[in-house]
């Protein structure tokens, strides 16, 4: 049975495709219950009540949301590109999935252990751009095209510091790959010696995701909805979804890099991997949520100035530092 | 069997977009063939093993440099019959200097032959039990040092030319300034005044902000 | 790793990064601070030049020798002199600014990375730090828009100079599976083991090196960049930049591929008489001085080629004081043009030298020492640039080519003759502005040099009979 598995290719296919919908469906009722979880920590926040009619405690508002935008119809603009209006969302979706394959929940649980694991993630992340982009150009629209704008000069220029935060991070460890990169904070999670490049991190991760205090592209107020303002129906579900899991994506990223994966504090409990994993990236998405519900949106030249002037500078630094103290102290990995 | 077929796959596909980026009558069309052929480049990387290659050609081509590209050509206002009407009376003469190049290549190619010396003196052959990551790394910090400062070096230049040429300070751009904002006190910006119920706009008049006197705008320049 | 072999290099591009920083951080006037720190960085990377050892370094990549001292030593004096030119010009003309003497001082990084290239990669990036310099500094009045034409053209044609040179290099680099000189001289030793792709990556090469030393029949880009260009640049583009090309060509095809001498041997004395013919004969018609220059120097470069064509250590010997003549010989005329100045307007017109004799004696007999000087009379530097080449070709048996460039070199005297006709034997019009004491010195100094040069051709000779046996050693 194992030979089976692991020696036919119809064999390794019918793994695999096991193995992705292990992930992928707990993820998606994750991504549905975020939305969730979002309308109530605002809620609390701001001392409503949010969504409690459908359902208990109002649970089943996600599914209800769902079957509502399934039964819409979709409307293609006039003028706009059909094939690019419609892959763009297809395409943020499915980048903020395919990113998965590499993220390992625990000790050995990823779909795909690669030798640049990070490199992939980053590269996945990198091209969540075009989705907009795309959106944006084939919308045919000036509100949807300027959101479109907004996002790429954006999401390209906080990319550049998350690089450097990755180099210093990778510095430590001496390894392109996911778990090494878990293992090598069993003494010390990465956020304490490199609580700057944390910090760094986490504030271009808001970016790239567009979320506030970063949804410039979105700017309801000047550009009504920004990229997806022509599209309706499943399509706009599909980059509501897409928005949700890569915000999944950075926590679990910001997890893996930062806050130690699935090793428990202290190193208690290891048994309970996955659950740790799990609760800190659910940390990492309060925070998200809170940050939407503490700050108010950037402008745009300030968004610029902090991820040039002051994030490029220094993660910089710090990243010179870093390597400073790893050769003088003869930390270095693999050396 | 499946790399090979995923080589003859991917190669296809690369080639066919490849034509299509030069040939397609859209430029953001041209754009995204383009990044398709990128991708599937990557691919050919990721079956001949060079894992890292492929990744940062993902990285640095697909998610920086040709998202530039398409921003400018989704900017433009380009006129496409204008850029096609010479190509009708190009065509000949682009087209015999392409044949005669070709048959050049052929003659040369034809003619193939290593020198002997060629598989001795390859500069890096592929080092057993390192990750290619790793041996990339160490080629380029040790062997190829200087030759990588100096690709640096270039990269700046480059960057002091596109500033030198194009940074303009206009006169009318106002900076925001962080200081002056977070100087202000309450009493600088604020009026507080009791209005009686049912008082309307012309009993109490409209409150405007305090005049500010207008800041003179500085001549900032650069350099000179 | 002896990184040391770079020292000068490093230096430089040190310089620059300081001057750069400081540059941005000093909001006021910095142009002539940082000039002043760019000429010491000159001054202190001349005396590394001559004072770090020689060897091959970073794993055959760099290599420092008797020849790279000499045309480093070159290529600084030639910049040192175009800045000091460009003190008084960039003031006048509102592009004082300190981005110039950053962007001359890695130029002059990357022309001297060129003078010391012993592979083909060190070769391409040096090529390319100098170029995107130049291109940038061709430009650099910004708001003229004869200047950023310059600076256009110069980059659209130069960067498919740069692909011509990459793919023969890359067809090099496929044919004998090397980049690295040594070994490829060692790959190449039986003149017969060429391959055809081989020799045609050889000649790609030395196209895009012709290109960058403006020959016969890659020259299109010279009239129009030197005549555009702010004219210290133009000062800058006729000497430092073109001893690096040249160097870097003589080396290149002295020693990898100097086994296969038969092979590109015809190719330089169609480039060289070309160049030498058309330098002659266009430059007659010209009425801007700026661009009769070009065409000067493209006949010029002509004459050098012809000690390279002869491919014996005489040859290159001969290139060498020639480029020392000719780097002395183009600051000091363009100190002259820089002059050329009336109520704070420059001038190009070659009519503009009207009578200069009586109104500035001391400019008009410089300017004359130099015409005279580059039509090659006697007793001046120029005559003996050329004879060095001219004794070169005659004991190599290329008879034709010497007598070519001795019949060329009359007539190209006609148009510097025509100067000196116009400053002693024209009416005078109205005097120039007074000379900056900087244009001063640079036109005495050098026009100290290139009449005295007979007095002392001693040591020059020697360095240059030195640096030509080392590419043959």
């Amino acid at each position: 049975m194992q030979s089976f598995f692991y020696d036919t290719y119809i064999g390794l296919l019918i793994l695999t495709f096991a193995e992705a919908l292990a992930l992928l469906v707990p993820l998606l009722i994750g991504v549905a219950y975020l939305t969730y979880a979002e309308r109530k920590v605002l809620a609390a926040i701001q001392l409503r009540k949010g969504p409690n009619v459908v359902g208990p405690f109002g649970l089943l508002q996600p599914f209800a949301d769902a079957l509502k935008m399934i039964m819409k119809e979709t409307i293609i603009p006039a003028g706009a590109n059909r094939l690019l209006f419609l892959m763009a969302p297809m395409l943020t979706f499915s980048l903020a999935m395919i990113a998965w394959a590499v993220i390992p929940v625990n000790a050995g649980w990823a779909i795909a252990d690669i030798n640049v694991g990070i490199l992939y993630l980053f590269a996945i992340s990198s091209l969540g751009v075009y989705g907009i982009i795309i959106a944006g150009w084939a919308s045919n629209s000036k509100y949807a095209f300027l959101g479109a704008l907004r996002s790429a000069a954006q999401m390209v220029s906080y990319e550049v510091s998350m690089g450097f935060v990755l180099v210093s991070v990778l510095l430590c460890v001496g390894s392109l790959n996911l778990t090494d990169i878990v293992l090598a904070q069993h003494r010390v999670w990465f956020c304490l010696p490199l609580f700057p490049m944390f910090i760094v991190f986490f504030v271009s991760a808001l970016a790239e995701t567009n979320r506030s205090p970063f949804d410039l592209p979105e700017g309801e107020s000047e550009i009504v909805a920004g990229f997806f303002v022509e599209y309706s129906a499943m399509a706009f579900a599909l980059f509501f979804l897409g928005e949700y899991a890569n915000m999944i994506l950075m926590s679990g990223m910001t997890t893996i890099l930062f806050l130690g994966g699935w090793l428990g504090p202290f190193g208690i409990l290891p048994q309970l991997g996955p659950l740790w994993f799990i609760l800190k990236v659910c940390f990492c998405l309060f925070v998200f949520l809170w940050v939407r519900a503490t700050f108010p949106r950037y402008r745009y030249d300030q968004l610029m100035r902090l991820g040039w002037k002051v994030f490029l500078p220094l993660s910089l630094l710090w990243l010179t530092l870093t390597a400073a103290a790893l050769m003088v102290f003869g930390w270095l990995p693999n050396a | 069997m499946i790399a090979n077929i995923a080589f003859y796959v991917c190669s296809i596909i690369l080639l066919a977009s490849a034509a299509l980026v030069v040939s397609s009558r859209n430029p953001v069309h041209s754009v995204l063939f383009l990044i398709l052929s990128f991708f599937n480049a990557a691919v050919l990387f990721l079956i001949a093993g060079a894992e890292f290659l492929a990744l940062i050609l993902v990285i640095v081509y697909v998610g920086a440099v040709a998202v530039l590209f398409l921003f400018v050509v989704m900017m433009l206002d380009i006129d496409f019959a204008e850029l096609r009407s010479g190509f009708q009376r190009y065509l000949p003469v682009g087209a015999t200097v392409g044949a005669v190049l070709f048959v050049e290549l052929v003659f040369v190619l034809g003619g193939w032959e290593f020198a002997p010396q060629a598989p001795v003196l390859r500069f890096s052959p592929a080092p057993a039990n390192v990750s290619n990551t790793a041996a990339l790394g160490r080629l380029l910090y040790t062997d190829y040092i200087f030759l990588f400062q100096a690709a640096g070096i270039l990269l700046l230049v480059a960057m002091i030319g596109a500033i030198v040429l194009t940074l303009r300070d206009r006169k009318t751009s106002r900076h925001q300034s962080i200081r002056a904002q977070t100087d202000r006190t309450v009493a600088e910006t604020l009026e507080l005044v009791t209005v009686t119920v049912g008082a309307g706009v012309k009993e109490i008049g409209i409150l405007r902000p305090k005049p500010v006197d207008p800041e003179p705008v500085e001549e900032v320049h650069h350099g000179n | 790793m002896n990184w040391v072999l770079a020292l000068p290099e490093i230096v430089l591009s040190l310089v620059a990064m300081v001057i750069l920083i400081f540059g941005v951080l000093r909001q006021d006037d910095s142009f002539f601070l940082s000039s002043m720190f760019a000429l010491g960085g000159f001054l202190l990377a001349a005396l590394l030049v001559l004072t770090t050892g020689s060897g091959i370094g970073y794993h055959g990549q760099f290599v420092a020798d008797a020849f790279s001292s000499l045309v480093k030593i070159l290529i600084l004096a030639g910049a040192g002199l175009s800045l000091i030119l460009s003190l008084d010009y960039n003031r006048h003309n509102h592009i004082a600014r300190f981005e110039f003497p950053v962007l001359m001082l890695l130029s002059v990084t990357g022309m001297m990375v060129m003078a010391s290239a012993s592979n083909l990669m060190t070769l391409y990036l040096g090529l390319e730090l100098q170029s995107l310099g130049l291109y940038v500094l061709a430009a650099f009045a910004r708001d003229d828009l004869r200047s950023s034409e310059a600076g256009l053209k110069y980059f659209v044609l130069s960067a498919l100079a740069s692909g011509l040179l990459l793919y023969g290099v890359s067809l090099v680099y496929g044919f004998s599976g090397t980049m690295d000189f040594a070994a490829l001289a060692r790959t190449l030793t039986i003149p017969q083991s060429a391959s055809p792709g081989l020799i045609v990556g050889i000649v790609f090469v030395l196209v895009g090196l012709a290109f960058k030393i403006s020959a016969v029949p890659f020259h299109m880009w010279t009239p129009d960049v030197y005549e555009g260009a702010p004219t210290p640049v133009t000062a800058f583009f006729s000497t430092a930049p073109k001893v690096a090309a040249f160097a870097l060509l003589l080396r290149t095809m002295a020693t990898p591929f100097g086994h296969q001498l038969i092979a590109w041997q015809t190719l330089i004395i169609i480039v060289s008489v070309a160049s030498m013919i058309l330098g002659a004969l266009a430059a007659i018609g010209q009425s801007n001085i700026k661009r009769l220059m070009a065409y000067s120097s493209i006949g010029h470069m002509g004459y050098a080629l012809i000690g390279l064509a002869v491919g014996t250590p005489e040859g290159v010997r001969g290139v060498l004081i020639y480029l020392i003549v000719y780097v002395f010989m183009s600051a000091g005329t363009f100190a002259c043009i820089i002059a050329m100045q009336r109520r704070g307007r420059p001038l190009e017109l070659i009519t503009d030298l009207n009578g200069l004799s009586a109104t500035d004696p001391a400019l008009a007999l410089a300017m004359a020492i130099f015409m005279f000087s580059m039509a090659g009379v006697p007793p001046l530097a120029g005559f003996f640039g050329k004879l060095y080449v001219f004794l070169a070709a005659v004991q190599g048996g290329l008879w034709t080519l010497a007598v070519i460039g001795v019949l060329t070199s009359v007539v190209g005297s006609y148009y510097y003759l025509r100067i000196v006709k116009l400053m002693y034997f024209d009416a005078p019009e109205e005097p120039f502005d007074p000379r900056p004491t900087a244009l001063s010195f640079v036109a005495g100094a050098t026009g100290l040099f290139t009449a005295f040069f007979f007095v002392f051709p001693a040591p020059f000779v020697g360095a240059a009979q030195a640096a030509a046996k080392v590419l043959f050693g």
